[in-house]
């Protein structure tokens, strides 16, 4: 190193509070000068070396927990005698004050509810009804389902029983109306046969009733012809 | 009582008489503390005579505690103070100080070693926080003091000023001064290798 300035530059390079005028000269200074930029490098090469440092564990130890103890005789014991000490009435007085007061701890859906005496009942009739409306409306609604769903199957099959009656309906028309014509058919093939038979009776009776007019017709001229014959 | 997390909460409870928060306290900070002592004193013995004295220190003194200062920034003033004086003890005492002085050859002497009978110890430690130990034995305690302050604590020289008593020009001096000896060490040390 035989750069005059390199100590002062550098340690002023680590300051906390470095001024930018003071690093734009370092810096300016750095490139100019080999030694203070290879001393600086090797000096930050060391920070780094120092950086790798990875904390140790630390070997167990009682953490002064007896001198602690030395140091507070008592005050833990003391508490842990004055707790076992108090344990058995404190409980015997918890039963004690359960029996009186007639407590009883029910579990619902909400969690667990205590409950003293009848002292409650206010409580209870009113957790009642209000159980009930919860149940009422709960029926009314799994009802309201029911009813809609029951409608929508009911619309459905009526719509298909309007579809089956009207295929019946047309498949009977269509039969019937074939049957119809059928007997219409024959109906006026036998009122044509009847009037055929009428018309030649009718006929007959014509031809027969001309023939009588004819005889007639032909006594009668006989008769003319022949009165003054009688006479 | 696990619900109690903060240092004052914790403070206040270990003052009433619970070893537990007092426990949970030295759970938080012994790591750093023990690693602080390794760096500082370079071997794990002392880091742990070291750390003790600390956590007597913070015991004996934990109702003086006001909560002006961070809680951490009090326990490594104390730290502080314990390594100094401790290695001013082994100096009056056995001649011996945590630094690592030349020897008649002029060579370092090689920083004291954890033993193989303190497996746990032994264990624990990695190749390269032994050669970092050993690379800051070979500082002055002063200089070593700067490099944990600036480097590990991270902070400012003016804060390491008002915690040595020395003037900001002279932490800087002292930063770099100690910087440039690890380096010829870091240098010496590949050269060897």
């Amino acid at each position: 190193m035989s750069c005059p300035r390199t100590q002062h530059l550098l340690t002023e390079y680590f300051s906390d509070d470095l001024s930018k005028v003071t690093q734009t000269e370092i810096e300016k200074h750095l490139l100019t000068c080999d030694d203070c930029t290879a001393e600086l490098e090797s000096i930050q090469n060391t920070q780094s070396r120092l950086r790798q440092w990875q904390d140790d564990r630390v070997p167990h130890w009682d953490r002064g927990k007896t001198l602690f103890r030395q140091e507070h005789p008592g005050n833990e014991q003391q508490r842990r005698n004055w707790f076992w000490q108090w344990l058995p009435s404190a409980a015997s007085f918890a039963m004690l004050c359960m029996l009186i007061f007639n407590t009883s701890i029910s579990r619902s859906e909400s969690g667990f509810t205590v409950s003293f005496g009848t002292a409650d009942d206010a409580f209870d009739k009113n957790h009642l009804e209000l159980r009930l409306a919860q149940f009422g409306e709960l029926q009314q609604l799994e009802q309201n389902q029911m009813l809609q769903d029951f409608l929508a199957r009911m619309d459905e099959r009526q719509d298909g029983n309007n579809l089956r009656l009207m295929q019946a309906v047309f498949d009977q028309t269509k039969q019937t109306t074939a049957e119809s014509f059928d007997q219409m058919y024959s109906y006026f093939e036998q009122r044509r046969q009847l009037d055929l038979e009428n018309v030649q009776v009718s006929y007959q009776q014509l031809v027969d009733s001309d023939f009588e007019t004819l005889m007639s017709m032909q006594q009668l001229a006989n008769y003319v012809r022949y009165p003054g014959d009688a006479r | 009582m696990s619900f109690i997390d903060d240092d004052e909460a914790l403070i206040a409870t270990a003052l009433n008489g619970s070893s537990y928060a007092w426990e949970k306290l030295v759970k938080r900070y012994e790591g750093r503390i023990y690693n602080y002592g390794l760096r500082l004193t370079g071997n794990a013995t002392d880091a742990m005579d070291l750390m003790q004295e600390v956590f007597l220190g913070v015991y004996r003194n934990l109702h003086r505690f006001r909560g002006d200062a961070k809680f951490s920034s009090w326990i490594f003033r104390i730290a502080h103070n314990k390594a100094i004086d401790m290695n001013r003890r082994r100096a009056l005492i056995q001649g011996r100080t945590f630094s690592i002085e030349d020897d008649e050859n002029g060579e370092y002497l090689v920083p004291e070693q954890t033993t193989d009978n303190e497996p746990d110890t032994q264990l624990s430690k990695g190749q390269q926080n032994e050669e970092i130990q050993c690379m800051l034995q070979k500082l002055p305690m002063e200089q070593r003091l700067i490099v944990e302050l600036k480097i590990y604590q991270s902070q400012t020289f003016e804060e390491i000023s008002k915690m040595q008593e020395i003037s900001e020009n002279t932490a800087k001096t002292r930063f770099y001064a100690a910087l440039k000896k690890l380096k010829v060490v870091m240098e010496e040390s590949h050269v060897l290798s």
